[in-house]
């Protein structure tokens, strides 16, 4: 286990490394689509062992089931997103809007995002886990504003002022949570996870829901959840697209986790009820925001950026419910979000690539114009609204079910409206684009076979584990439910 | 300690008159010596090495290279400082004020067992001016220096209640720090290129 850590985590350093010394364009797509490969691989292979042998705990590692869900979706999101800017960004470069010299720079800051999630994702300590996060948005904020045009700008700009100061806002709780840790007479190992769970019966209670307001916050604000989302759709907007993929399927669902890590200590504390009553309260709030911008959007990308964070919303939901059926859902819906998204990501970089527009009612026509891509795009969004049998139609579902199992059918009434309202905001303008006759003087490139492959593949995954939830998957999104259910859950 | 924890109100304070970019940074620096100082003493009483290093670090990073990266930005900028700030200066010194007052009565409340209750009120206080400078300040530069200052207040908070965090940790934040400031200056130099302006008001575009 410890080795496969190891390799996982080095990998995509060195191939960042790499991929700044290599000047051949070919041999560059290569180099990375096969080490995303590896990565990807041993994500698998990581998850494979905790299911194998039970969770990892070595020194400032640790590896359990929950951590290897998101593992798998880092992994699989990173190699996805290689695959299709191997064609995308080639096409971008080939069009004039980035300088083909920056493609080594594009990959390398590419795999160092890849590299410092997945980091995040394997440490035990809550200090070193914020390290990790605050590196996340810094490895990020290039990417996005890879374009270097005026509102590639401003995102980033915003993007990094508003995840900065809300990450600071983490770092004030977590320097909270050690003290109440010293407080308590736990000075070994500072914000080791282990060392303040066995610690939880003696810490200040005032102290820990001090540090749980700005956790809540610092890393809500890093999720998406509103009102902290306002980054999120200018961030998503304006990155390359298989940037946007890992922004939306990766990087939110690794905020998610942190904050469910963080939570674990609080709610050992705390007890489950003021924890889960938050993330409820987050959870449809984001859900009701989101819904009113995408009933009117005309950016195509700003669309999904909201779909995002309603989205994160219903995650939270689920989270917040707090009873194994709705964990189950959330850890289920994290993974399928998270795949369901990139693929709509991906594709709607194809669309704009050939439409050389992000205007929803300037894409007409999409089934004459690009028969291939423009049926996946359909898949996708109805992948995303929840139809069945698509894999986010069970995970939706569950954590609906779970609403009104648990007693709360006012507010499992209210997200299904919501939801509605989703719904038909997002088929309207789906059927729009779909349908009619392609405008004249589209540019002639076809989509390259790489970006196809990668959405493809995806919509794959989706379509597949809808039909069919292998047994390894279940047993990993079980452990991992419990893993939550020890977090948010509240029944120690 | 009560000096240094004194010498940061005044920083803060004089952060919130100051319209000149170059002077803001000035007092950055100043102001970052300042904890540095006080890591120092801090390690001196608790005779712990670690905290030496983290001020060597603190002097290195914070009062050596993000001064200069900024000041480089500023002599870039030229003539460039802070115009229509959203709250004035006398505004902002009177919010200073009433931050200071906050924090030290939320100490009272809070945490009424900490030791040094100057340096975390004085803490406190530079956490919250330093947002509110970020909020009201429009010009990236000064946005930028509100962000040092809030992660200065954060510091002296970490060291005053608990000797800071481990140093893997701590070399952690500095290495995040540092990157996130050379992030921030590549996106202010694009920001003049692009913009002809740092003045990050003119940044609109994206709604809805």
């Amino acid at each position: 286990m410890y080795e496969l850590i190891v390799l996982a985590l080095g990998l995509p350093p060195v191939t960042a490394a790499a991929s700044l010394a290599v000047r051949r364009r070919g041999f560059l797509k290569v180099m990375n689509v096969a080490a995303s490969l590896t990565t990807c691989g041993l994500t698998f292979a990581l998850a494979a062992g905790v299911l194998r042998d039970g969770p990892y705990a070595g020194g400032w590692l640790f590896v359990d089931a929950l951590s290897a869900l998101l593992l798998v979706v880092v992994g699989l999101l990173t190699f996805t997103a290689t695959l299709f800017s191997a064609s995308y960004m080639e096409a971008e470069a080939d069009e004039g809007h980035i300088k083909p010299g920056l493609l080594g720079g594009y990959y390398a800051l590419l795999q160092l995002f890849s590299f410092t999630m997945l980091a995040v994702l394997v440490a035990e300590n809550l200090g070193l886990m914020w390290v990790g996060v605050e590196a996340t948005t810094l490895a990020s904020t290039l990417l996005v504003a890879f374009y270097f045009n005026r509102s590639a700008l401003e995102a980033a700009w915003k993007y990094v002022m508003v995840c900065n100061v809300g990450i600071l806002l983490a770092l004030l709780g977590t320097i909270l949570l050690y003290y109440a840790q010293l407080s308590a007479g736990g000075g070994g190992a500072p914000l080791s996870r282990a060392a303040m769970e066995a610690l939880s019966g003696r810490l200040d209670p005032f102290l820990v829901k001090l540090a749980f307001v700005f956790i809540l916050i610092g890393y809500g604000t890093k999720a998406g959840l509103a009102p902290m989302h306002t980054w999120l759709p200018d961030a998503h907007s304006q990155a390359p697209s298989p940037v946007s993929a890992l922004l939306s399927g990766a990087l939110l669902s690794c905020a998610l986790y942190v904050l469910i890590r963080n939570l674990g200590i609080v709610t050992a504390v705390l007890g489950g009820e003021f924890v889960q009553a938050a993330l409820l309260l987050f959870g449809v709030l984001s859900v009701a925001v989101a819904v009113p911008f995408m009933l009117v959007q005309h950016d195509i990308k700003r669309l999904l950026a909201y779909s995002s964070v309603e989205h994160v919303g219903i995650v939270s939901f689920g989270l917040g419910l707090g009873t194994p059926l709705a964990l189950y859902g959330a850890a289920f819906h994290i993974l399928n979000h998270a795949v369901a998204k990139s693929a709509l990501f991906y594709l709607s970089g194809i669309i704009i690539q050939r439409y050389r527009s992000k205007h929803v009612m300037r894409i007409r026509g999409l089934f004459a114009a690009m028969p291939a891509a423009g049926t996946m795009f359909l898949v996708a969004v109805l992948a995303i609204v929840g139809t069945p049998p698509l894999s986010v139609f069970f995970s939706k579902f569950a954590i609906v079910a779970a609403a009104f199992a648990a007693g709360k059918p006012v507010l499992g009434a209210a997200l299904l409206l919501l939801l509605a309202g989703v719904f038909a905001g997002m088929m309207y303008y789906a059927t729009r684009m779909m349908f009619g006759t392609a405008p004249a003087g589209l540019a002639a490139a076809r989509p390259g076979a790489c970006a196809l492959a990668a959405a493809g593949l995806s919509l794959a995954w989706v379509v597949g584990t809808g039909l069919y939830v292998p047994a390894a998957l279940d047993e990993l999104l079980t452990r991992a439910a419990a893993q939550m259910f020890a977090a948010v859950g509240g029944l120690r | 300690m009560e000096i240094l924890a004194f010498l940061l109100l005044i920083s803060a304070f004089l952060l919130t008159r100051t319209t000149r970019l170059s002077t803001a940074v000035h007092i950055l620096l100043a102001q970052s010596a300042v904890v540095a100082a006080a890591c120092a003493a801090a390690g001196w009483q608790a005779g712990e090495t670690h905290m030496f290093v983290a001020a060597l670090l603190t002097v290195v990073v914070k009062a050596g290279l993000i001064p200069y990266a900024l000041l480089r930005l500023v002599r870039l900028l030229k003539k460039e400082r802070e115009v229509h700030p959203v709250v004035g200066p006398n505004g902002s010194s009177l919010a200073a004020v009433a931050a200071m007052v906050l924090s030290y009565g939320l100490i009272e409340r809070a945490l009424p067992a900490v030791i040094s209750r100057d340096a975390v009120a004085s803490a406190v206080a530079l956490v919250l001016i330093g947002l509110f400078l970020i909020i009201t300040r429009r010009q990236a530069i000064m946005q930028i220096v509100g962000l040092i200052t809030v992660e200065n207040g954060l510091y002296v908070l970490g060291l005053s209640t608990t000797r800071g965090l481990p140093l893997i940790i701590e070399l952690g934040i500095f290495f995040d720090v540092l990157v996130m400031v050379t992030v921030m200056v590549i996106l202010a130099f694009r920001l003049k290129r692009s913009f002809h302006s740092t003045d990050t008001s003119i940044l609109k575009r994206l709604k809805g």
